[in-house]
């Protein structure tokens, strides 16, 4: 075989496989076709928008530099392909107060504003994908769900009932300062002392608006929801 | 001019130490840079194993964070000690098959500096907070061009000297090499625009992440340590490769199989249905070449059996070869949809799977060739049969522990994770004593690549016994020396030695 007919049959092996699973793809998902909705069973006219709230760029970006995405994942995956779903806080709330069952699975617009989507690599710990949900709704309830995530991400071990949990503490994202006037708002409940505080950094802050960014609650098109019908408590 | 055609076998030798001359620097460059990766690669995982499960183990500070110590772990490895190794082995084997001394050593040598240069400014980039977030690609966008041209160019030599070699036979280590020397670029090239350069879309950029991943195992790793098994197999034992049709079929099975693989780690995600599932397909299907493969090899080498108890290269090459077959086996046993792929898409088995591909299959095999390639470029023989022994049992060890508790515990962990009626607890209080146990394994592995560092560094030295008896792994029970009688004082000299 001589190398011009051996390149040809690489390029050829290996094109087709790249054309197929990489470029036409990415072409092609590079603008998805607007959702129209439909006032009959969307009860709403116009186009779907995905609505996502924070600092997604700069906390995103906090996420990744500090290997978030070894540990969690952002898919909540169809029952064909796992049981994600049956969980009753990951692709949405099994009882919301005013909408009743709300879980859903991934769709291609839940990483609107981000460049990369963190699928994640293992699941040493559960799926973020409602995080932003989860800790308004039930782990901070009637509390700021800021300061709950600020607390966990400082140590993740404080709270009785998490003395298993294996994730990082992120102290090295907190600065204590010395108070001037009043406490800042901010300002964690615990360490520091009479003169001293510990506040969150600027990167803690984008990664705290971010990871309440990751919520499932707005209701999707019919054209987007592949689950059956729920009943509506 | 080196480049006639020898006619004897003392013009032949004196063309082989020519050659071996030529890339002497370059290629002890490479490996020694590389082992050195592989150390730090080796103390960064047993740290970021060991954070896995004693989180407040070292984590007073932002550069020892779990998050990027393991990044940092796993590209130390691949770009550090799998990519230098590789260059060591390509630049070599493509010289002696295609019968040309090299040129170029000095530019290779720089380019290789200028790798390991953007190594470590990537990993330094990683642990101080820079990293991309991508799996396999955190090193900083700026790192990428550089590592893309010093590619090019150490190989691109290598390229012209398989278009000049006189006319003749084409072996089939040369179809791999010359194979990845192709693929790596454009897998690379492709990842890093689409991912740096061009707006997509985010999920999309996550499958060609998984794609690139996948690619590189496969399409880079995999060619390039079977190019150097299938030059070690009938070269050391001196018997011809046992058969050639099944060499063609492994190779062209891998080049049309494995683009495809490797978006299975996507499956359920908003990405078109086919993508995930043929992942999945060619991922299982990848055992055909991988078994191929392993049985021409392995019937080659057992052609000679006395051979392979006594030569440590094929040793670690057999031993390598073994760990394609078993890496073959895992990608079915791991990625059958609606089976096993729910249970490890996203536990630590695919750890486990990339450790086996990357360290037992793909460094073994590099192994074999340092202990084939060193003497001959050091004109040293290594110094103790005992301390090759000690890397060889302890690495075998250790990956055979890293391969049972990831790998298997990533079962147990995935059946915790869908049992989704139990609090999710319950998934990472059964993953807890697997993870222990790679941590466990790591530090085996450490043990044993202590002795392959302290070994090669003396090699690099010029401290290598000066004997023209190659250092044999059997006990020959006789009155003199262990390493046989002592020749003349230098070896490699016209003829001298017979291959081992």
């Amino acid at each position: 075989m001589s190398l011009r007919n051996f390149i040809l049959g690489l390029s050829a092996s290996f094109g087709i496989a790249w054309l197929a699973m990489v470029v036409v793809p990415f072409i092609k998902m590079r603008n998805l076709e607007p959702i129209h909705l439909t006032e009959a069973v969307d009860g709403a006219t116009g186009i779907f928008f995905p609505k996502r709230t924070g600092r997604i760029a700069n906390g995103a970006e906090v996420y990744a530099q500090n290997g978030c995405y070894l540990c969690h994942t952002q898919l909540v995956r169809p029952t064909y392909a796992g049981n994600d779903l049956y969980r009753p806080d990951w692709g949405g709330l099994k009882s919301d107060g005013d909408r009743g069952d709300t879980r859903r699975e991934t769709n291609a617009y839940d990483f609107y504003g981000e460049k990369y989507a963190q699928i994640g690599v293992v699941r040493m710990g559960p799926d973020l994908s409602n995080l932003g949900r989860r800790v308004e709704s039930i782990y901070a309830v009637g509390k700021n769900p800021n300061d709950w995530l600020y607390a966990h991400l400082y140590n993740p071990r404080m709270s009785p009932e998490r003395w298993k949990s294996t994730c990082p503490s992120f102290r090295f994202l907190f600065t204590e300062q010395k108070i001037k006037g009043s406490r800042s708002l901010d300002a964690l409940p615990f360490g520091g002392g009479e003169d001293f505080e510990l506040v969150p950094d600027s990167d803690a802050k984008a990664l705290v608006s971010y990871l309440m960014s990751l919520k499932k609650d707005q209701p999707v098109p019919v054209a987007l929801n592949f689950s059956p019908v729920k009943k509506v408590k | 001019m080196s480049s006639a055609t020898p006619t004897t076998p003392e013009q032949d030798a004196l063309l082989r130490a020519g050659i071996d001359r030529s890339l002497r620097h370059p290629v002890m460059f490479f490996l020694t840079s590389g082992a050195a990766w592989l150390a730090v690669s080796i103390v960064l995982g047993i740290m970021a194993s060991a954070k896995v499960h004693s989180p407040e183990f070292m984590s007073g500070c932002s550069l020892l964070t779990y998050g990027r110590v393991f990044p940092a772990h796993i590209n130390a490895l691949i770009y550090g000690w799998g990519f230098q190794a590789a260059f060591a082995v390509i630049i070599w084997l493509m010289a002696r098959l295609s019968r040309k001394e090299c040129t170029a050593a000095g530019i290779i040598l720089a380019a290789g500096h200028v790798w390991n240069l953007g190594v470590a400014m990537g990993v330094v980039g990683i642990l101080t907070g820079f990293s991309t977030g991508m799996p396999w690609m955190e090193f900083p966008a700026f790192a990428w061009p550089v590592l893309l041209i010093s590619y090019f160019a150490i190989v691109i030599w290598s390229f012209i000297q398989f278009r000049v070699q006189p006319e003749g036979h084409v072996y089939i280590s040369q179809w791999y090499i010359l194979a990845a020397m192709i693929w790596f670029p454009w897998i690379f090239i492709t990842a890093n625009t689409l991912l740096h350069c061009l707006p997509g879309h985010p999920l999309m950029a996550s499958g060609i992440n998984a794609w690139y991943k996948s690619a590189l195992m496969f399409l880079f790793f995999t060619p390039v340590a079977l190019g150097s098994a299938y030059y070690l197999a009938p070269k050391v034992t001196g018997r011809p490769v046992y058969s050639y049709s099944l060499a063609k079929l492994g190779f062209w099975s891998l080049a049309i199989i494995a683009p495809w693989a490797g978006m299975q780690k996507l499956t359920g995600a908003p990405i078109p249905y086919f993508m995930p599932y043929l992942g999945a397909a060619a991922t299982v299907l990848l055992f055909i070449p991988a078994i191929a493969s392993a049985i021409n090899i392995l019937r080659t080498m057992m052609s000679s059996p006395e051979t392979l108890a006594a030569s440590p290269a094929l040793r670690f090459t057999a031993a390598g070869i073994g760990g394609l077959a078993l890496l073959g086996f895992s990608g079915v046993l791991l990625n059958l949809p609606d089976s096993t792929l729910p249970l490890t898409q996203f536990s630590l088995s695919g750890y486990g799977f990339e450790i086996l591909a990357l360290y037992g299959f793909f460094s073994f095999v590099m192994f074999g060739a340092v202990y084939f390639i060193v003497p001959r470029v050091t004109r040293r023989e290594w110094l103790s049969r005992r301390l090759i022994k000690i890397h060889f049992l302890f690495s075998v060890y250790g990956i055979i522990a890293i391969v049972l508790f990831a790998i298997l515990g990533g079962f147990e962990q995935g059946i915790g994770q869908e049992d989704w009626k139990q609090p999710w607890q319950s998934a990472a209080d059964r993953a807890f004593p697997y993870a222990v146990g790679t941590t466990l394994a790591w530090c085996v592995i450490l043990f044993a690549n202590v002795f392959f560092f302290i070994h090669l560094a003396l090699m690099w030295l010029r401290l290598g016994r000066r004997s023209s008896h190659p250092t044999l792994l059997a006990i020959h029970h006789s009155t003199v020396s262990p390493h046989g009688e002592e020749g003349d004082i230098d070896n490699a000299g016209p003829g001298s030695m017979p291959a081992h």
